[in-house]
């Protein structure tokens, strides 16, 4: 199982944290503390996972941004390395060559697109067309507020 | 590194155009988030930036507040104030206006509604309980977008106590006919089981309807439940084991619809939690072992492609046949895979075959005797985790005569290590090979 997910700059700015597990903000407020400093000083060619505590952190940059993903300790750390893929995919898909600005200035909608992928930190869907076409529908939502019209788009 | 700045610096005259570009790239760039965002990566010092969020909070708590405010400019100010809190700042007084912003908001607002309360509550905050009222219109209303988010607000925070007046109404989902609908209903009853395991006993029947269902998503969903109950009870679902077997040999041999495909692996998560369940199952029996036999034999030779994700199918499929009854033509391909992982020069399959090798060192020790050299020079890695790895397997393979080497080594480890769980970890290994060679 998953427990959080972190999108950081290599400033250390958070961009996106998601948590799959109850946790107090001071909790939450090292995590992120301790994450950045720990992934930020990792070298370049050493391999993309990390033990802290009892958890296994796996981390991946694409251009600026570290994705960082912990999990639990019986959990497979190669598979959690395409999780983080898949998600980047699915950000790609949806915002089309996507880049760090696109995430800083959409955030809410990289979180919709999390939503509909990664839930009570299992995937959920693994079809890309699924969860492409439920982010696109509710996208209408913000053209035209009346909702019967995308239903057919989103369950058509 | 460079084409992301030329992405950045072709994008930044549509930033400030005045006219925001339609579809699904809208850059909200005039809005007042983009503002404030702009504004902060304009300030150099955090003292600066402490006080334009402060500022911000100020005012975002005024328009929440006011009466005036529409749901439309309520969802604007909600997702500011999950912008500050994000980088670190307390925006409280708007807990309750997300709340409403779900209650009240249509569609988009109360999607962003929700999406605020999950990052903003945890399960053990009061105002959880107003949410409930909201999930259970919501779960009952004929927009089926309405009962999608309210499906996902609950597999995501939910209060303890409150599941029994919302469990008849998730059940119920279960037999909805858009398998959208039924996924997030067995999604939403697995975080149930997760925090109320009692609560959710009489259902287990629904569950194998879910198994069956003609949606691979819904069947997919319904497997993290059947690890859990499996985890705790294999017993209860040796019976299972013929279906499972069957479910696997149709996504390996590709039968699922193209969709699933990962970069031309079929359902690969879906494979690797039936890989898991079946080592669970098949563990110390031998009947039930010999029925996956074939389809094991079957995964592991359509895993040949060159690509993360097979590898990581391959690592729990050796998993499973070194858990499971053994079966020697299965143990030697499995045993030919971790060779190829330690071997390999890309350092994340030297730290899965390190793995895998601490793993079945105590079944077969003689694997580990054949990449000593290896081993050894893993010792030396300048990685750290790799030198770790390599400590935590030297740990398992220790005898009397190399038992100082080894002590030795993880002593040098000590010294350069900073991480304080780690030695606290490893100084209990060194006691322990203390006390058993004196």
């Amino acid at each position: 199982m998953m427990r959080f997910l972190l999108l950081f700059s290599r400033q250390g700015k958070l961009r996106l944290q998601k948590w799959f597990t109850p946790m107090s903000e001071r909790e939450k407020k090292k995590i992120i503390r301790d994450m950045t400093t720990m992934v930020l000083a990792r070298q370049p060619r050493s391999c993309n996972f990390l033990h802290w505590k009892d958890l296994k952190i796996i981390y991946k940059r694409y251009a600026s941004l570290f994705f960082c993903l912990a999990i639990e300790n019986q959990e497979n750390e190669l598979i959690a390395l395409e999780v983080i893929h898949r998600y980047v995919e699915l950000l790609d898909k949806y915002f089309g060559n996507v880049c760090e600005l696109d995430i800083i200035f959409n955030f809410e909608k990289a979180y919709f697109i999390l939503d509909e992928f990664l839930m009570g930190g299992e995937i959920q869907e693994t079809s890309k067309q699924m969860v492409n076409r439920s982010i696109e529908a509710s996208d209408m939502l913000q053209e035209d507020d009346s909702s019967e019209w995308f239903e057919v788009e989103l369950f058509g | 590194m460079s084409d992301v700045v030329e992405k950045t610096l072709t994008a930044l005259p549509s930033l400030l155009s005045l006219d925001s570009q339609p579809g699904s790239t809208k850059l909200s760039s005039t809005s007042k988030l983009g503002t404030l965002i702009r504004g902060i990566t304009e300030l150099t010092s955090k003292h600066e930036e402490e006080k334009l969020i402060q500022r911000e909070l100020t005012s975002i708590k005024e328009q929440v507040s006011s009466p005036n405010t529409s749901m439309r400019q309520m969802k604007e100010l909600m997702v500011r104030a999950i912008y500050c809190e994000m980088l670190g700042y307390e925006a409280s007084f708007s807990y309750i206006h997300a709340i409403k912003l779900a209650q009240q908001g249509t569609a988009l607002e109360k999607r962003v509604g929700y999406l605020a309360v999950s990052l903003f509550l945890n399960e053990s905050h009061e105002l959880l309980l107003l949410l409930v009222n909201t999930v259970l219109k919501d779960l009952q209303s004929t927009n089926l977008i309405e009962v999608c988010m309210a499906l996902t607000v609950v597999s995501q925070i939910f209060p303890k106590d409150m599941i029994p007046a919302i469990l008849p109404l998730v059940e119920e989902k279960l037999n909805h006919p858009k398998e959208i609908i039924r996924r997030k209903a067995v999604l939403a009853l697995y975080k149930f089981y997760l925090i109320a395991p009692n609560q959710v006993q009489h259902i287990h029947n629904k569950f194998r309807k879910a198994l069956c269902d003609k949606d691979p998503g819904v069947m997919t969903a319904s497997l993290h439940i059947y690890l859990q109950m499996i985890q705790e009870n294999p017993e209860g679902y040796k019976d299972l084991t013929t279906s499972f077997v069957t479910i696997l040999k149709q996504v390996v041999g590709g039968k699922l619809p193209m969709d699933f495909n990962y970069h031309s692996v079929p359902a690969p998560w879906l494979q690797i939690q039936l890989l898991r369940i079946l080592s669970l199952l098949g563990k110390n029996d031998q009947s039930t072992s010999e029925i996956m036999y074939e389809v094991l034999d079957e995964s592991l030779r359509r895993a040949e492609m060159n690509h993360n994700i097979t590898y990581a199918i391959l690592y729990e499929c050796v998993k499973c046949i070194y858990t499971i009854h053994p079966k020697s033509e299965l143990l030697e391909k499995a045993a030919k895979c971790i060779g190829n992982f330690v071997l390999s020069p890309k350092i994340n399959l030297k730290y899965l075959g390190l793995k895998a090798l601490t793993y079945v060192v105590q079944q077969d020790p003689k694997l580990a005797l054949q990449h000593q050299m290896t081993i050894i020079e893993c010792l030396d890695h300048p990685d750290l985790i790799i030198k770790r790895e390599t400590l935590e397997l030297l740990f398992r393979i220790t005898n009397a005569q190399n038992v100082t080497v080894i002590v030795e080594k993880m002593l040098e480890f000590l010294r350069i290590n900073k991480d304080d769980y780690t030695t606290i970890d490893l100084v209990g290994k060194v006691a322990e090979l203390a006390e058993k060679y004196p």
